[in-house]
């Protein structure tokens, strides 16, 4: 081996602390993307294989009625390939438990059904057809629903004992919500049943008709062509909504987490790799600084400026292969446990795995090069210092007085080793603040899970006590009457009642669209608190639309701007209203008009869709079985919801904090290691001089509390310039999240702060203890 | 010029700039070595001895003036050919010995070596020098003069043309320093190695076979030695 290179494998071992600190962060970052991007890239493929084999349908349509008849216009439509129609209703279900409420929704299938095809699990199809049903394979395990059970679903008011003949998983449910408004999938409460087409139309009262049309195209290049012309075509027939594959409820979720997983895949190793590189470049650099003498003796030597700095750069250059192989070895092996884990999560009942060595070969280029222009970087001033300069004894560093001698009244009462920490970290102000940016990085990035807990929680407090106030949200099956208020009223007692208008329509604005309920509500409603974004609290206006921020943002409007409400109700004509403003929702996206406004221009006159009540009585006892009531949401069951939403966040959470513990550390370890390196030569003095171990280790450790005083004070604005960085990549157009933290959160990652630095001073007491002052006194080695 | 003559320097002259002041360090300073020959520099401290050896080291560069080895002129070099020079014909011994840390003796004579031409047997070298025992040991294993032992060795072991030693006994208690001197003395009679030598130390002089003496960047004087003594009779 050459000397040169032997010679940089000992001072890695003797800095094996560090290195070993900075490679995990390599391997860490690595692992994290060779996992994900080739779990993720699978689950894709995945998904795509299970909807061609399935033959997932691109067009769908809902609407009251389309009678058999209209299929075959829209087959005829040029570019559809195979057509469909189904009948589907939301219905509830019978449970041993009172208290709970279990719905379903009832999907028919026919014999010869090619679209959405069922992918059974367990069983068999349907084989009586007015007494079997096959269960989705989520809804199945949640309730521990097995074959030959029996299942009671009430239709039209009628209880009907089905049989259970098969499970299946379905393409179309892959991600299993009920609606939109869903926060996610509560497979226990909400399921799918499929029945044969002659139940349904029977029992639905469909003779010759259906609900909902199925469609498939030849190319989807032509979809916005295609799914104008069927809207044509059957706008006759009263058309709920037509929507494509992009924007059907499972498949947008699932594409959506892969996209989350996607941008994951790529920043965390990016931050991982970042702050590997800065910590290399900043150990460098002091290793330069530090080796002076003997880069002038190589020189002297004969060794040329590009021989030195390899000989450095060589040092993050192993970090960075080691870091690479080790990660790419751990992603890969932890890759198809990962997909798999994913496939289950979203319900694929299949898996197509294969190696994509384009991310390993992604990984590894990608830490080289990291590495290397951190260590080039780092060791650049290789290239500065002057063989016949750097034999001359570096000139001594200017002692004196620090500007707080001046103020002698603090300076007067301070103990003599407090004044030398502050002559100290004062006649070092770059070490000082390196150190300081190191711990003030590692606040920053701790305090990102600690505030994503506490908006996660502020969420929910300020969507369903501040925005939304009512106990009860209730839907009715079919529009209804305003009268209806009344005949609730009757029924239980109320505190306050609303009537509300929701209902589904496009909102259009230039180029961008998107499918939303709009609500409409009384002028005086008392159950929605509007914020506008400055924080103002506003009133409904007569006119025009309010727009929550997650929807103004997808469709890039303004307040001011006009937008094209498309609606799918027969012989009614798309309005242009005004956005009167954008408001606060950190849950959902919705627009709100005031109620009489939406039904005169949206709407038929006085119908309303459903009613918020607070009330104190027994409301879902009393009203659960009147007639077209579909659904009495109560604040428990949302907060139930939530909970159970909260239970993921703080599984996702925890990784965050074990990751930015791992940076956290290893930023803080290394730089109070270098600190002591650096400085043998200054503490060998004091050890001559009479200072005890201890005493020097208290000196280090109140510089180092100085430091991280410091630190922090320097994390705070960096940590809130990184969360509304993050704000921005986490608020999707389904939430909205607002992370401002608290108080308690930068307390406790202050503390957790503290605890790293003092880990890390712990590891270099070991190396004060182990410092041999006279041999470093004796020899001016270097 | 004549067959034996190994350096010719030429009117150098090297001056600092620091800020307002120009601090001369050399001020046309000429004469000329000859090989074989052991060359003491002598002057107090800040005369510019440093300068000048870094200078036919090709470790600096002059301001004017001309260095000539054998017909060479470095002086006109770019930095590759520099660093090519000090690679293949100079050896330099330093103060402070500046030893790699974490290289044994042996490895340290190595580094040298490995990148050189036409090296010397480096076993031969470090028995020569005293330390057949301790190749081995780490820098932080051994005295002053050992690691000076360590550090001519090193020098010696490129087999360069010229060795130049920047007050080599400067760190060492006198004992120690007669017998690097001794060493260096039989290294420029048993290899035939041109020496030079600076010191702060005039009884050291005595041993040169030229001596220079300096002042403020001049030379002073520039004789030859008729009887150089050896240096286990220098006392000081
Ligand atoms: N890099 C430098 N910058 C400024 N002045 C220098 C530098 N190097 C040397 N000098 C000055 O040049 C003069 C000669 O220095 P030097 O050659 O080191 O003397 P010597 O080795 O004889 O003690 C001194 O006055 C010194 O201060
Ligand atoms: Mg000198």
């Amino acid at each position: 081996m050459k000397r040169l290179d032997l010679r940089l494998l000992r001072l890695i071992k003797n800095s094996k602390g560090q290195f070993i600190a900075i490679t995990i962060l390599v391997i860490v970052g690595l692992t994290i993307y060779t996992a994900l991007s080739t779990a993720i890239v699978n689950l894709e493929d995945t998904l795509n294989y299970y909807y061609d084999e399935k033959n997932f349908a691109h067009i769908f349509v809902q609407s009251t009625k389309i009678p058999e008849s209209a299929l075959n216009k829209v087959k005829k439509i040029n570019g559809v390939k195979e057509v469909e129609g189904r009948v589907v209703f939301d219905i509830k279900m019978e449970s041993d438990n009172s208290d709970e409420k279990v719905k379903a929704r009832i999907v028919s299938i026919s014999d010869n059904s090619s679209i959405n095809k069922l992918h059974i699990v367990d069983g068999n199809e349907i084989e009586t057809k007015n007494k079997d049903a096959i269960v989705i394979e989520q809804f199945a395990n949640a309730r521990n629903i097995k074959i030959n059970d029996t299942i009671k679903p009430y239709i039209e008011g009628r209880i009907f004992d089905l049989r259970v003949s098969g499970i299946s998983a379905s393409p179309e449910y892959v991600y299993l919500m009920e609606d939109e408004q869903s926060l996610l999938p509560m497979p226990d409460k909400f399921g799918i049943i499929f029945v044969s087409e002659e139940f349904a139309r029977q029992n639905f009262g469909f003779k010759d008709s259906f609900n909902e049309i199925l469609i498939t195209v030849k190319d989807k290049e032509h979809m916005d062509r295609i799914k104008d012309q069927v809207e044509n075509e059957l706008d006759q027939y009263g058309i709920k909504r037509i929507y494509d594959r992009d924007d059907q409820l499972s498949n947008r979720m699932v594409t959506e987490e892969i996209i989350g997983v996607k941008q994951m895949s790529s920043t965390i190793p990016v931050i991982f790799l970042g702050v590997a590189a800065v910590i290399i470049a900043a150990m460098l650099s002091r290793m330069v600084r530090n080796d002076r003498m003997s880069i002038g003796v190589l020189k002297a030597l004969g060794y040329s400026n590009m021989s030195i700095l390899i000989h450095y750069t060589k040092f993050s250059i192993l970090i960075g292969l080691i870091g690479s192989i080790f990660g790419v070895i751990l992603g890969t092996i932890l890759s198809s446990s990962m997909a798999k884990l994913y496939a289950q999560f979203f319900n694929i009942p299949m898996l197509k795995f294969k190696l994509y060595y384009g991310y390993m070969f992604t990984a590894i280029s990608l830490s080289i090069t990291f590495c290397t222009i951190a260590g080039i970087w780092g060791a650049r001033r290789v290239l500065k210092i002057l063989p016949a300069e750097s034999m001359r004894p570096e000139p001594p560093k200017q002692g004196g007085r620090v500007f707080l001698d001046k103020a002698t009244i603090i300076w007067k009462r301070l103990s003599f080793s407090w004044k030398m920490v502050l002559r100290n970290i004062f006649r070092n102000k770059k070490r000082f603040l390196f150190i300081s940016s190191g711990i003030a990085m590692t606040f920053a990035i701790t305090l990102m899970p600690s505030v994503l807990n506490d908006a996660s929680k502020d969420m929910f407090d300020s969507h369903y006590s501040e925005f939304q106030k009512m106990e009860y949200n209730i839907n009715f099956n079919v529009p209804l009457s305003i009268n209806t208020v009344n005949e609730i009223k009757h029924i239980i007692d109320v505190e306050r009642i609303e009537p509300k208008i929701e209902f589904p329509f496009e909102i259009v604005y230039g180029n961008s669209k998107m499918a939303t309920n709009i609500i409409g509500l009384s002028s005086n409603t008392e159950f929605y608190g509007f914020k506008n974004m400055n924080g103002q609290s506003i009133d409904l206006p007569s006119e025009g639309i309010v727009l929550s921020e997650g929807l103004a943002r997808f469709i890039g409007v303004q307040k001011g701007d006009k937008i094209k409400i498309k609606t799918f109700i027969p012989n009614k004509d798309d309005v242009y209203v005004e956005v009167k403003d954008i408001i606060k929702q950190s849950l959902g996206t919705n627009g709100y008009m005031n109620i009489e406004t939406m039904s005169n221009e949206l709407l038929n006159k006085n119908l309303i869709t459903g009613v918020y009540i607070d009330s104190s009585d027994d409301v879902k006892g009393k009203l659960e079985n009147v007639k077209n009531i579909s659904s009495i949401q109560s604040l428990q069951d949302m907060r139930a919801v939530f909970e159970e939403f909260m239970g993921l966040m703080m599984a996702s959470i925890s990784m965050m904090i074990l990751f930015a513990g791992i940076l956290g550390f290893a930023i803080v370890y290394n730089s109070t290691v270098m600190n002591i390196a650096e400085r043998r030569l200054e503490f060998s003095s004091l050890r001559v001089m009479g200072f005890s171990k201890h005493q020097i280790f208290k000196i280090i450790t109140k510089e180092n509390a100085v430091m991280t005083v410091f630190g922090i004070i320097l994390g705070i604005p960096l940590g809130q310039f990184m969360m509304s960085s993050l704000e921005k990549t986490f608020s999707i157009e389904l939430y909205t999240i607002d992370m401002s933290p608290t108080l308690s959160s930068y307390i406790i990652t202050a503390v957790i702060t503290i605890v790293f630095v003092v880990i890390a001073q712990l590891a270099t007491y070991k190396k004060i203890n182990k410092l041999d002052f006279i041999e470093a006194l004796k020899n001016r080695i270097s | 010029m004549d067959n034996d003559v190994l350096m010719k320097v030429g009117n150098l002259s090297k001056k600092y700039r620091m800020g307002e002041i120009t601090v001369n360090a050399l001020q046309e300073v000429s004469f000329e070595i000859k090989e074989g020959e052991f060359v003491v520099i002598l002057g107090p401290s800040g005369s510019g001895k440093s300068t000048l050896l870094n200078i036919l080291g090709g470790m600096d560069k002059p301001s004017t003036g001309e260095v000539l080895l054998r017909d060479e002129k470095i002086t006109d070099y770019s930095d590759k050919e520099l660093t090519n020079y000090r690679r293949d014909k100079v050896g330099f011994v330093f103060q402070f010995y500046n030893l790699m840390a974490n290289l044994t003796s042996k490895e340290n004579v190595e580094l040298a070596t490995e990148i050189c031409e036409g090296p010397m047997d480096i076993d031969e070298i470090l028995v020569d020098v005293g330390l057949g025992e301790r190749k081995e040991h780490f820098p932080s294993q051994m005295s002053g003069g050992e690691q000076q032992r360590v550090a001519i060795a090193r020098a010696v072991a490129k087999n360069p043309l010229l060795l130049l030693c920047d007050e080599p006994t400067g760190a060492l208690d006198f004992q120690t320093g007669i017998s690097i001197l001794s060493l260096l003395n039989k290294i420029n009679k048993q290899y035939n190695k041109t020496i030079i030598i600076i010191t702060h130390n005039s009884p050291i002089a005595n041993m040169g076979d030229r001596i220079i003496k300096m002042r403020s960047g001049k030379i002073i004087e520039n004789s030859v030695n008729p009887n150089p003594i050896e240096p286990e009779r220098i006392v000081w």
